[in-house]
């Protein structure tokens, strides 16, 4: 097992009570906004996903936890690049022939890798407005022959799609002392690897940060209290089994994300729950329940 | 005259001693795009990387970043804004600093 739910339960913790310092952004996707020139950024997230309401009969019940490892580089003013190192710890409970299964792994997932680029620029006193296209590559750096005594595990315990699988979009942040907005378009091309491929994602994200803490300034750089409230609206495509869709798999989904961030000059914490609103999933397709995140960043 | 030598011992220990401290030359600096405590730490970044600066004081709600450096080292309005733009903002304004 690799980030064991206990461990996790103390980093949520930790990331909704230690006190600290740091800067604003969406909390379910990424900003516009760059980095300074030669200005580094850790990100480190914990992201528990859950989906049980099962309407296949076979009573599925999935369990992700993620850590996901941020590391981002100013390399000047206008391109900062990005590398994203998971590790995941997959369960799928599964009811097969009236017994009950459980599948499960842990481990280095796929690896991210991708660049943004800022194509408009404006600066005002005290606001900003960035337009940014951002383009990269999912690399097959986790295992995706994973099995167990059952045999092979399926592709959605799997750690990794065993596919390289690129990605890209555009995403806006206009930014103020009193609130921020950003929106995202994005769009995933699943590749196939051992005759299996996810169906393509697209995605359209928005998020809306606005200051609770402090209500008036009186010099200096205090840090900020954010409530967040984001929006997801994720299209994934059938998945493609050697050779014919999967009909049992894909479609589309709307969460709503509350949540909170505490930012300060070097630190970040944040914390939100996305909720589905809308579920309209093709055949069988496992739903989700929620998801959690919650988790720093900090910038050297 | 015992009053006027108090005041004097006084204006020696208190108030020469506080001008002593501000060091060398100091200016203001007016920049845009800065709207959040993360922002502030790059501009400080940039700015720190100037020779002879000596002390960085932002003031996230004017906008304004004051820049002190060490006796003797001056600071042009051509290097703040590079240093401003670097970091990705725009340097709205350059002047030295007023008195307080």
């Amino acid at each position: 097992m690799g980030l064991s739910r206990p461990i996790f339960m103390v980093l949520l913790a930790a990331a909704l009570l230690w006190p600290h310092r740091a800067p604003a952004g969406p909390i379910s996707f990424n900003s516009a906004l760059t980095l300074s020139s030669g200005e580094f950024v850790f990100r480190e997230q914990g992201v528990l996903s859950q989906s049980g309401d099962d309407p296949s009969g076979a009573d599925r019940d999935r369990r992700s936890i993620a850590s996901l490892s941020v590391l981002g580089y100013g390399v000047d003013e206008d391109i900062s690049v990005f590398a994203v190192l998971p590790y995941l710890d997959n369960r799928l409970d599964v009811t097969t022939g009236g017994e009950r299964r459980t599948r499960e792994t842990s481990g280095i997932g796929d690896v991210r890798l991708f660049g943004r680029h800022v194509v408009v620029r404006k600066n005002w006193p005290a606001r900003a407005f960035r337009l940014s296209l951002f383009a990269g590559i999912e690399t097959p750096t986790g295992e995706d022959n994973e099995s167990d005594r059952f045999g092979r595990l399926p592709a959605s315990v799997q750690l990794g799609s065993g596919s390289w699988d690129p990605f890209g979009g555009v995403v806006a942040t206009y930014q103020t002392l009193d609130f921020q907005i950003d929106g995202q378009l994005a769009y995933q091309a699943n590749t196939e690897a051992n005759s299996f491929a996810f169906g393509d994602v697209a995605r359209a994200d928005a998020s809306f940060q606005y200051r609770l803490w402090p209500r008036t300034f009186s010099g200096g750089v205090p840090n900020f209290l954010y409530g967040v409230l984001e929006a997801n609206l994720i299209h994934q495509g059938k998945n493609h089994d050697h050779g014919a869709d999967d009909g049992n798999s894909g479609g589309l989904s709307l969460f709503l994300t509350p949540g909170l961030q505490l930012v300060g000059r070097r630190w970040i914490f944040e914390a939100a729950v996305q909720l589905p609103v809308v579920q309209d999933l093709n055949g069988t397709a496992l739903e989700s329940d929620y998801v959690v995140r919650a988790g720093f960043r900090v910038n050297f | 005259m015992l009053t006027l030598r108090i005041w004097a011992i006084l204006l020696g220990l208190f108030i020469v001693p506080a001008f002593a401290q501000e060091g060398g030359a100091t200016y203001d600096l007016g920049i845009n795009g800065l709207s959040c405590p993360f922002c502030s730490y790059g501009i400080e970044k940039e700015l720190s990387r100037i020779e002879g600066v000596e002390k960085i004081t932002v003031d996230i709600a004017k906008a304004v970043v004051r820049v002190r450096m060490r006796g003797g080292k001056t600071l042009t309005e051509v290097v703040a804004k590079k240093a401003a733009k670097d970091a990705g903002f725009t340097l709205r304004s350059f002047a030295p600093a007023s008195p307080k």
